[in-house]
């Protein structure tokens, strides 16, 4: 067997075994008071922490693509019209060297 | 909403998100060129691993000659999120049959769960199958262009040269505005970022587990602050 599907065959595995381990790991706490209230709170809570991740990682023309493609997220509440916002603006700034 | 219905929003709203897939898909391909990956090992990595971000993590690690465990390390610390994610599918896995809980399982991607709690926030009334059509039609899309890319990878420009690199960071932007409950969840997200942002820049760890800590710290946060706000409550309701 190649390193490849060593990789391929272990690395689906653990991914399963992850997905299938939060599951059971989310049935088995409470439903109600203070577990409840962080579960509900998660999906925003890992959001915000994946941009920030990712954000951290960019400069200042990621910084300001990201602020433009917030104004047009906030006015039209349309992800289709924010993701090409942050592609042409993300854009523009490379290709003219702004804020470099 | 019917079944029926769940299955074509499902796919009519990952459309944009699945773009970005294709995208990724395609640099991806040029990765799994370099390792030496074969079309069919492609797919089937694809269909079996089914998480875009540590496909590519773990592959690079290949490429740089890093060995098979090395490799597999670093993709599944990318995907420790994950189990975040099915833990909060719980509501909408039990009681189902063990093959549709599995299934759920394998389709959770960022975006169709994303997408599940961004419709259900803006109250919108989706569930299974609407998150089941959109994972069926990110996985299709992610194989075929992830074998298109490792089967033209000298035709394929690079990504961040037309900005496009850029996609998924402008689509979990508009994501966080619809998930957006009210302003209690205003001191959760600020502990989640600042957290992800402190641990990304200065601790000397792998940036998914920022990631990971930071999303878990921020709502644990909103747990302590409801019981706060519940005691408050009785309080006034006691005076």
């Amino acid at each position: 067997m190649s390193e490849q599907d060593i990789v391929i065959i272990g690395l689906a595995l653990a991914t399963f075994a992850i997905r299938i381990g939060g599951f059971y790991l989310g049935s088995r706490l409470p439903e109600t008071g203070f577990w409840a209230a962080s579960f509900n709170a998660l999906p925003g809570c890992l959001i915000a922490s994946l941009l920030a991740v990712m954000l951290v990682a960019g400069g200042t023309q990621e910084y300001i693509a990201a602020g433009l493609s917030l104004t047009i997220a906030l006015t039209t509440r349309n992800l289709p019209l924010t993701m090409v916002a942050g592609i042409l603006s993300i854009w523009a700034l490379r290709h003219f060297e702004m804020f470099v | 909403m019917r079944k029926t219905s769940e299955y074509y929003t499902g796919v009519m709203d990952i459309t944009p998100l699945a773009m970005g897939v294709a995208v990724y898909g395609v640099a991806f391909g040029l990765l799994a060129a370099q390792a030496q990956m074969s079309s069919l090992q492609t797919a089937m990595m694809g269909l079996f691993v089914f998480a875009g971000g540590s496909q590519i993590v773990a592959t690079e690690r290949l490429v740089a000659d890093a060995g098979a465990i090395a490799a597999i390390t670093a993709g599944v610390a990318l995907n420790l999120r994950m189990l975040l994610m099915t833990a909060a599918l719980r509501d909408d896995l039990k009681g189902r049959p063990l093959w549709q809980i599995l299934l759920g399982a394998h389709y959770t991607t960022d975006e169709n769960w994303a997408l599940l709690h961004a419709k259900r926030a803006k109250g919108v009334d989706v569930g299974y199958w609407y998150f089941i059509s959109g994972g069926a039609f990110i996985m299709l899309i992610w194989i075929i262009s992830t074998v298109a890319g490792v089967s033209f990878a000298s035709l394929v420009p690079e990504p961040k040269s037309i900005g496009v690199d850029f996609a998924f960071t402008a689509a979990f932007i508009a994501i966080l505005c619809s998930l957006w409950r009210g302003k209690e969840d205003l001191f959760p997200w600020i502990i989640s970022i600042s957290t992800a942002v402190l641990l990304a820049s200065l601790a000397p760890i792998e940036t998914s587990w920022a990631l990971v800590i930071g999303g878990v710290v921020g709502a644990l946060s909103a747990g302590v602050l409801s019981g706060k706000s519940r005691d408050y409550d009785l309080e006034s309701v006691g005076g």
